[in-house]
């Protein structure tokens, strides 16, 4: 059963039309990349998919309220990270910070709690709009180019994260530019000309 | 709900509160200006008319165009700080949303803290005044600079959700308050007595200052006209602020 599934959606900006009727379904428990040129309307995609953005036609349904982390890192620079995640607490409704906390530790940030989101450096920026998305648990991810300003360390320990959620069976859709990670995936998306097309299988998701 | 209340008054009130420059600006600008507008305005009779009354008041020009110049300065500061706040945190509300907190309660919670703001800045410029002047009617002066500082703190709130960029918005704020405020006071401007500028947001506000600090009278209508300003601004301000954010139903159903 799809965790997320989009059907004959539609989008333009004024004359230019971006996505042409695509269909899109993610399991639980897969891990799907989008790729394509710039400007091909990955980002648009996503956000129709987060319900940032109303498409024009078409469907979208997911399990549950997606974790959606937007390509532009959107955080208040007034405020800490300890105050993002009790922000972020009371819009997902749950009891315990206990999980964003964990992130905070695995992400490698833990020093920077009680440090102003604007001055932050952009890649414990980054990490702090990653944890945000993930610290309910959400059956859905939407990631756009999450690890963007990550060192080296962090960009390992992200994909040990997204390996953990496969396997818990978070459905993970990540926009990527990068065609030398595409064997991380279970399936790749390439978008062109407003429609999807699937590359390749790679292997078959954990649940 | 409540949660989602309570969380978002306090960090909304946190994160205004880290305004530096809003700070430097209160602390610094309100006496200087006070000094500065005070050294230059000698102490000379000026007619003032209280249009509410039909009687014109023979004034002591100084002390007047001290209630002008504070009246300029926190209208300054509060557009400044809420506007800085609201575009500041635009995108950041539209992920909230996004991610279940409800509109209502970051509305509210905006609202709130552009009143507790209102309140503080025009108590503080009340106080300083007192170094320069001690007004008969000191409350009328701190009513009167409240009043004002709710009406520019939901201006500020306007501006930040209808303009495109920050220096155009910066712009707006400084050109419409210095107007607004030095346009009422006969010292500065000659037409000052003229029936027009009933029709600006601190003819309200300045009416009633003076007509308690030289009248010893109160005039509830320019109160009233004073609040009628700010809940035309605030309820303008707060709708497109609503319309810009995720409607419920792309949210909730996560479809399209």
């Amino acid at each position: 059963m799809s965790a997320l599934a989009a059907r004959g959606v539609c989008k333009s900006f004024g004359r230019h039309k971006v996505l042409a009727g695509l269909d899109i379904d993610v399991t639980a428990g897969e891990l799907v990349a989008v790729v394509g040129e710039n400007g091909s309307g990955k980002t648009t995609l996503l956000r129709v998919l987060a319900g940032d953005l109303r498409a024009d036609a078409g469907s979208v349904a997911c399990s549950d309220r997606p974790g959606y982390c937007p390509q532009t890192v959107v955080l208040d620079d007034a405020l800490t990270v300890d105050q993002h995640v009790r922000y972020f607490q009371a819009a997902y409704g749950i009891s315990s910070p206990s999980r964003a906390g964990e992130l905070i530790e695995r992400l490698g940030y833990a020093a920077c709690r009680g440090q102003r989101a604007g001055t932050l450096s952009g890649g414990t920026k980054q990490k702090l709009s990653l944890t945000l998305a993930l610290m309910h648990d959400p059956p859905v991810l939407l990631l756009d180019e999450p690890y963007q300003g990550f060192d080296w360390q962090t960009y390992l320990a992200f994909w040990e994260l997204t390996d953990e959620l496969r396997a818990r069976g978070t459905a993970t859709v990540v926009i990527s530019h990068l065609v030398f990670e595409q064997e991380r995936f279970d399936r790749v998306f390439q978008l062109t000309d407003g429609q999807i097309h699937e590359e390749a299988s790679r292997h078959a998701p954990a649940t | 709900m409540r949660q989602q209340l309570d969380t978002a008054i306090r960090l909304s009130l946190a994160g205004q509160v880290r305004n530096r420059l809003a700070w430097i600006l209160l602390v610094a600008f309100v006496p200087v200006w006070y000094l500065l507008i005070g050294s230059m305005i000698p102490h000379v009779g000026a007619d003032f008319r209280l249009r509410a009354t039909g009687v014109t008041l023979v004034v002591d020009g100084h002390d007047l165009t001290l209630i002008t110049a504070g009246l300029s300065a926190i209208t300054l500061i509060t557009a400044f700080v809420v506007f800085a706040a609201v575009r500041r945190s635009l995108p950041f509300d539209r992920r909230l949303v996004l991610s279940g907190y409800r509109p209502a309660a970051l509305i509210a919670a905006k609202t709130n803290a552009a009143l507790v703001q209102a309140v503080a800045v025009g108590a503080y410029a009340t106080i300083i005044l007192l170094f320069f002047w001690r007004p008969a009617g000191v409350w009328s002066i701190a009513v009167t600079f409240i009043l004002a500082a709710a009406t520019y703190a939901a201006f500020g709130l306007l501006i930040g959700v209808v303009v495109r960029g920050d220096l155009e918005g910066f712009f707006l704020i400084i050109m419409i308050a210095m107007l607004d405020t030095f346009l009422e006071n006969p010292v500065d401007n000659p037409l000052a007595n003229k029936p027009i500028l009933e029709f600006f947001p601190s003819y309200g506000p300045t009416q009633f200052a003076a007509a308690g600090a030289f009248h010893h009278q109160v005039l509830p209508s320019m109160a009233a006209l004073s609040l009628a300003w700010t809940a035309a601004f605030a309820l303008l301000g707060l709708v497109v602020l609503r319309l810009r954010m995720p409607r419920p139903a792309s949210v909730a159903a996560c479809s399209t």
